[in-house]
């Protein structure tokens, strides 16, 4: 670490903890709060002022695992979902990325722009002929369906991310794998891949994280049968009423995936953050 | 100090510069190794390269003998590490042929032509361990496992690694790097082996040291080997042949010797010898160069008189009391050697000697040489008259 | 020239053999249906009453330049993403510089900065709706009260709902300006800045003219990813908002959404569609050049 400023003084570190404590605490507190909120029951969440020292309960996460509106199904949807399509990015994505950083091929540049243009869509310009279509097809409350949509907008963001991955590995290296009687194949599988795990790593973390938090396309294309989480949270509200403790219980478990992967892989999606924020996506 | 390199030499031709690589090898004949079975002779004809508009090969021949140390030599953009990737199969020609043992490998792709590469940076495997990559070549084409256990341990045997087997190439040093890159050339016995500078990473001393060892296993194993460097001392002793390389032509082929001896242009004597061939410019006529108003007699006699470039290397300068009028601009103490800068004619000249003279700075001073040891270049085109 | 052909024409097989099944799955998964967006703006599809569906040339766009909605829609886009790229970049920035002086509270940081990210929009979106912003028993109402500041309707008054979604945007995307700055400031050569301390040079003068241009390639990254996500920007607001009140906060993708599937008028809400894309693309590529006139 470098300080590119004067070392400071201690009244000013004290100053800066104390930021850094609030800052702390802005970003963490509704996933602190929520957790807090889920073991309360109702009437000890709408306490004024608020409850801190309760007597917890399971009522909530019972209701919402067990209960009449359980959220297991979906659950189990968006894990479906989420999976396929992560899967399907790197079968597909990885290849491709290999070949746009190394391989010398005509169109080169057009198809590194054509990538990158996808990546640039905005989201409601597929739903409405995704909806139209797949209603024509009966493609509508599919599993199919979401992870094709979800897989427009991955794919691309795949291929940019490895790429530059790919391209940090020396030249030589295949090379040497292909003088060493490799075969291209070969060389990509032995030499190529384990040097860009960690790539593929964050790349899977991404594309995963992306398609389980996705709302819009699982609340067009989706319905009773296919209906990821972060649908089913509004099963909690209506206009009547919210139930707040359930909906906190709901919204644990469904963040709960995302939240421990973002905790246990932080440094691999922040190195994924900046190597795709510094290096940028305009080179091709 | 009489230094024998390679028996055979002789000391006046073999100039004190090369006197740091303190070591004495088996005395090998002038000719290269007797080839060992499955070493391949190497003919490069007519090769051109292209990338876009820029030519970087001209038209390249070369012919290699089995078992030979080849050297490509050259200044960097000189073409000689596309030439050995072409070799390698790693480039593709824009024209002419490459042939190996007769048959031609131009369009073969790296894979089948049995050629192994030492890269410059290595180029070792770093989620393999020292074994699996030395063993790698191996399992690509199916050899059993314990044939590749036995020839794993025999290479790294003989390039003296084999303690270091279960290590992964980030827990070695450089030196040591380098020599798993050359067991795993060398574990499948291939019948060219390329080498890209596989010096240069290594710092001076383990530079001297690797070379010598290079040397033997070459003579050992007598494969033919065909070698880049930009650094002609390392060309001059580790080579059989030395083929010069500039602005992607081959301006000279020959041994150490002839081309020390008799250097075919101006870039090619500059480029050998350390210090660098003093170069001046002068008429000729007769038995005699003038340079600057001075005259020296040289061997070889020209009817007309005409422009040269007179080349001497700095280790046959000699003070005199008659010859080329020069003025010292400074002496250098290297220790067993020294060297005097003089201007002759304007030019900064080097004279190489290992007694230390006596002079002051800006002290008017003659320099002589003897006859037969003046390189003669036409003035213009740079080629070699003499 | 037969000689080379067989080694290239081999790697360019290879490469396109790679390639082409991404490709045709892009092509496929976006192009085509792009074509179809398109040619959709074109009719008039009703799906709540079908029998007014039909080809309907430019009318989508010409009644687009007559319809107040729209154009609120623009201006709240163009507030929107001006105002949280602008937050998320200086609060970024300026975390990151403070926090750099403190190594030891980095560590913690980091990982905090995770949870915003990580959390998918539309939780955030029900989260600030319920336990923040609620009247009388959200967080944001307790404080207020406490302080004497009255109890509001964050959500439902037309002026403060604006307020609330840009701040709950600001919120989630933030840590992600932090985290890129915090790390291309931890990167940047100290012995620039010593150089410049003998150089008399005092810290607004260092900040000026080495630090922001030497960050300046990250920060543009960062501002062309945010103002993408903020062009796009969907769940948190439909789940704080739903676009309202009425149309308090509605930006272009929401108006676009809302159109096509609560009005059920596919064919205007794909002209809608249409011009954000236009807009998007326009904005990227300006982005981008810029990007590269920098360089």
């Amino acid at each position: 670490m470098t300080t590119i400023a004067a070392p400071p003084r201690s009244g000013r570190t004290v100053a800066l903890y104390a930021l850094a404590g609030a800052v702390l605490a802005v970003w963490a507190f509704p996933v602190v709060w929520g957790l807090l909120t889920s073991f309360k029951t109702e009437r000890d969440v709408l306490a004024y002022p608020p409850v801190w020292i309760f007597t917890p309960t399971l009522v909530n996460y019972r209701d919402v695992l067990f209960g009449a509106s359980s959220i297991v199904p979906n659950l189990f949807s968006s894990l479906v979902v989420a999976s396929f399509a992560t899967a399907l990015t790197l079968v597909f994505g990885i290849p491709a990325a290999y070949a746009m950083a190394r391989l010398r091929f005509p169109a080169k540049r057009t198809a590194g722009f054509y990538v990158l243009a996808t990546q640039m869509l905005p989201p409601v310009g597929l739903i409405i002929p995704y909806y139209l279509a797949l209603q024509k097809v009966g493609g509508l409350d599919t599993y199919a369906g979401l992870v094709v949509i979800d897989l427009t907008f991955s794919l691309p963001f795949a291929i940019w991310l490895l790429v530059s991955y790919f391209e940090d590995v020396p030249v030589e290296m295949e090379e040497a794998a292909l003088l060493d009687r490799a075969g291209r194949l070969r060389a990509l599988w032995h030499v190529i891949l384990p040097q860009v795990r960690g790539g593929i790593a964050v790349t899977t973390i991404f594309v995963f994280l992306n398609a389980w938090n996705e709302f819009m396309f699982a609340v067009v294309l989706g319905g009773n049968r296919v209906r990821p989480v972060t649908v089913a949270m509004f099963n909690f509200i209506s206009v009547e009423q919210t139930q707040w403790a359930r909906l906190a219980a709901g919204a644990m478990l469904a963040m709960a995936p995302v939240i421990l992967l973002g905790l246990f892989a932080q440094r691999h999606i922040v190195k994924g953050l900046t190597v795709g924020a510094v290096k940028g996506g305009g080179r091709r | 100090m009489n230094i024998p390199i390679f028996g055979g030499y002789q000391e006046d031709l073999w100039p004190q510069a090369f006197a740091d690589t303190d070591v004495e090898l088996a005395p090998a004949s002038a000719t290269p190794n007797p080839a060992k079975v499955g070493s391949a002779s190497v003919r490069i004809e007519g090769v051109v390269k292209r990338h876009g508009t820029t030519t970087v090969l001209h038209g390249i021949d070369l012919q290699i003998a089995p078992g030979e140390f080849f050297v490509l030599l050259g200044p960097s953009g000189s073409g000689k590490t596309t030439t050995l990737r072409i070799l390698a199969g790693l480039e593709s020609v824009s024209a002419g042929h490459v042939y190996m043992d007769g048959g031609d490998v131009t369009t073969k792709e790296p894979g089948v032509r049995d050629v192994a590469m030492v890269f410059q940076s290595y180029a070792l495997y770093p989620h393999m361990t020292v074994e699996q990559n030395i063993g790698f070549p191996l399992k690509m084409v199916g050899t059993a496992k314990e044939v590749i256990g036995r020839s794993v341990d025999r290479a790294a045997a003989m390039v003296g690694i084999a303690h270091l087997l279960q290590r992964t190439p980030g827990q070695l040093s450089g030196g040591q790097q380098q020599r798993v890159a050359l067991a795993r050339a060398i574990v499948r016995q291939p019948r060219l082996f390329l080498l890209d500078e596989p010096l240069s990473n290594l710092d001076a001393k383990l530079r001297l040291e690797t070379r010598v060892e290079l040397k033997r296993l070459q003579r050992s194993l007598g494969v033919t080997t065909v070698y880049v460097t930009h650094d002609q001392e390392e060309a001059m002793t580790l080579a059989d042949r030395i083929a010069v390389f500039m602005d992607g032509r081959i301006v000279q082929v020959g041994s150490p010797r002839q081309i020390f001896a008799k250097p075919l242009s101006i870039d090619v004597a500059s480029f050998i010898g350390s210090p660098p061939m003093n170069l001046l410019v002068g008429e000729w006529e007769g038995h005699a160069v003038t340079v600057g108003g001075s005259t020296v007699a040289v061997a070889v006699e020209s009817a007309q008189s005409r422009d040269v470039v007179v080349g001497v290397r700095p280790s046959d300068l000699r003070l005199a009391d008659g010859g080329l009028r020069a003025r010292v601009e400074g002496v250098e103490h290297l220790g067993d050697n020294v060297i005097v800068d003089l201007v002759v004619d304007e030019r900064l000249v080097k004279l190489k000697t290992d007694r230390a003279p006596v002079l002051r700075e800006g002290e008017p001073v003659f320099v002589a040489f003897a006859p037969e040891d003046a390189h003669l270049f036409d003035a213009e085109s740079g080629v070699r008259i003499a | 020239m037969h000689a080379g052909r067989t080694f290239e024409q081999q790697e360019r097989s290879f490469a396109l053999a790679l390639l082409v099944p991404a490709l045709a799955v892009l092509v496929v998964t976006t192009t085509a249906p792009l074509v179809y967006l398109g040619w959709s703006s074109l009719h008039r599809i009703d799906l709540g009453m079908p029998w007014l569906s039909g080809f309907a040339g430019a009318d989508n766009f010409a009644k687009m330049g007559s319809d107040p909605r729209f154009w609120n829609s623009l201006l709240l886009t163009a507030i929107y993403t001006a105002t949280t790229v602008v937050l998320q970049v200086a609060v970024g920035l300026a975390l990151a510089l403070l926090v750099l002086q403190i190594p030891k509270g980095q560590g913690l940081l980091r990982v905090a900065a995770i949870l915003p990210i990580v959390l998918a929009p539309v939780v955030v979106g029900l989260f600030w709706r319920t336990l923040v912003l609620a009247p009388d028993v959200g967080l944001v109402d307790m404080v207020t009260r406490a302080l004497g500041l009255g109890s509001h309707n964050w959500l439902g008054d037309p002026q403060l709902a604006l307020i609330s979604v840009i701040a709950i945007h600001t919120w989630q995307w933030t840590p992600f300006a932090f985290l890129v700055l915090l790390a291309t400031l931890s990167t940047l050569p100290p012995d620039v800045y010593e150089a410049a301390r003998l150089d008399r040079a005092d810290a607004w003068q260092r900040f000026r003219h080495l630090t922001l241009p030497l960050i300046r390639p990250a920060v543009v990254m960062v501002v062309i990813l945010r103002t993408m996500t903020a062009l796009s920007a969907f769940a948190a607001i439909f789940a704080a908002t739903g676009g309202g009140p009425g149309s308090a906060t509605e930006i272009l993708n929401l108006y676009a959404y809302r159109t096509s599937f609560s009005e059920l008028n596919l064919g205007y809400g794909a002209s809608l569609a249409v011009v954000l894309l236009a807009i998007t693309m326009a904005i990227s590529y300006a982005m981008f050049r810029l990007r590269r006139a920098r360089r």
